[in-house]
């Protein structure tokens, strides 16, 4: 029965994947949608854990909570991405096979691979750990620092957080321009600034509300959501996707959806 | 038992996601079924593979290379790296490259005994919601 739960676990979170996250309907699969859906929970409905100390306790293995084939499914109802036509001619030129996650480079943020991750504390200093999304890291500073003035561009750009009542709020620049939002290949700048809000909304859900503003790709700041569900008996497993990639020669066509 | 059961449920889920967008490598409208034996298998990321010998229409023997998921994603549906060998006699359904070549993913692995393996853990974009 084992291995039933656990797969369940992972077809339920695959289809929040590829759904989007915002409406209960997310949590229906292609095929025999309910008998799936109906199962997946499993989980205790229990209020989301605390610390000692009282802050809310993020610790376990989580899987999604950022987009992966197409950025507007986290969007709420009736809202578009504010696109400038240069971005939209920039993704709409951009083809499958430079993708950086095909070719096993980062998904930056906020977008997700679909495999699990999981938060790591030390004092001062907040780190994820990503088991896909080549197994890399992305640390934030909790220690009240400011961004530096001219920060080096990088895949995970600068990051510093902070907690407003049980929401993590975190603050990132200084990102290069080189990752996609999605399969579709959302672009950006590096203008790019991103806040994300994660709040533990119960035991099995981890809310990420995503605010992207990059005045060199987006006419305005927009807003997106995506669900994170916990694996509760997983561990995040070793991926070195660079050992054997042997897709990108095969793939073919413009940047499209899964 | 448990078998059975997991296999039934691949049926119902949704799909599992690669690294990649699967339907820019690989073509729903090719699909195939091979019937060969297993020559090579690479637990690797980001996909495990298969290759197995095929004999074509005139005789000729193909060799193609068969993608499945992650490593990872094969371990946490209970299956291991020793579940299908070399040598092993098997029928793959899957579809295959968009580029023509003798590469497909491995949706279904029948066993000549009728076991299968790896069900439904190819990262199979499939039909999308």
């Amino acid at each position: 029965m084992r291995i039933f739960r656990v797969f369940v676990l992972l077809s339920m979170a695959t289809a929040a994947l590829l759904q989007g996250q915002n409406s209960p309907a997310a949590v229906t699969s292609p095929a025999g949608a309910g008998a799936v859906a109906s199962t997946v929970p499993n989980l205790p409905p229990a209020p989301a854990p605390r610390l000692p100390d009282g802050k809310p306790d993020f610790s376990g293995i989580w899987f999604g909570g950022g987009p992966v084939g197409d950025l507007e499914l986290g969007l709420a109802k009736g809202d578009t991405i504010p696109m400038l036509p240069s971005a939209r001619k920039i993704m709409e030129a951009r083809q499958s096979k430079d993708d950086p996650e095909a070719n096993c480079l980062p998904t930056g943020i906020p977008r997700t691979a679909p495999y699990p991750w999981t938060f790591a504390t030390a004092p001062g200093r907040l780190y994820i750990l990503f088991e896909g999304n080549i197994h890399s890291y992305r640390q934030i500073f909790m220690d009240g620092r400011a961004h530096p003035a001219d920060p080096n561009p990088t895949w995970y750009g600068h990051s510093v957080g902070h907690w407003e009542g049980d929401t993590l709020v975190v603050d990132t620049v200084g990102f290069n321009d080189r990752f996609w939002f999605d399969f579709r290949g959302h672009p950006h700048t590096e203008k790019l600034h991103t806040v994300e809000r994660y709040t533990r909304k119960d035991f099995g859900t981890l809310v990420n509300e995503i605010t992207i503003d990059d005045p060199g790709a987006y006419s305005k700041p927009f807003r997106v959501t995506f669900n994170a569900r916990l694996m509760p008996k997983g561990e995040i497993m070793e991926y070195i996707c660079q050992e054997n990639n042997q897709d990108v020669s095969h793939i073919k066509g413009p940047a499209g959806r899964p | 038992m448990i078998r059975g059961l997991t296999v039934g449920m691949v049926i119902l889920a949704a799909p599992l996601l690669a690294h990649h967008s699967f339907a820019a490598e690989y073509d729903e409208k090719k699909p195939v079924t091979l019937k060969g034996v297993v020559t090579k298998v690479e637990w690797s990321n980001p996909h495990a593979r298969f290759y197995v010998d095929v004999k074509d229409d005139k005789g000729n023997v193909i060799n193609w290379n068969l993608e499945l998921a992650s490593p990872n994603v094969l371990v946490r549906n209970g299956w291991k790296r020793n579940s299908l060998q070399v040598g092993d006699a098997v029928e793959v359904s899957g579809s295959q490259a968009k580029d023509g070549s003798n590469m497909a993913n491995a949706r279904a692995v029948t066993l000549s005994d009728g076991r299968k393996v790896f069900a439904g853990s190819s990262a199979d974009g499939g039909p999308q919601p």
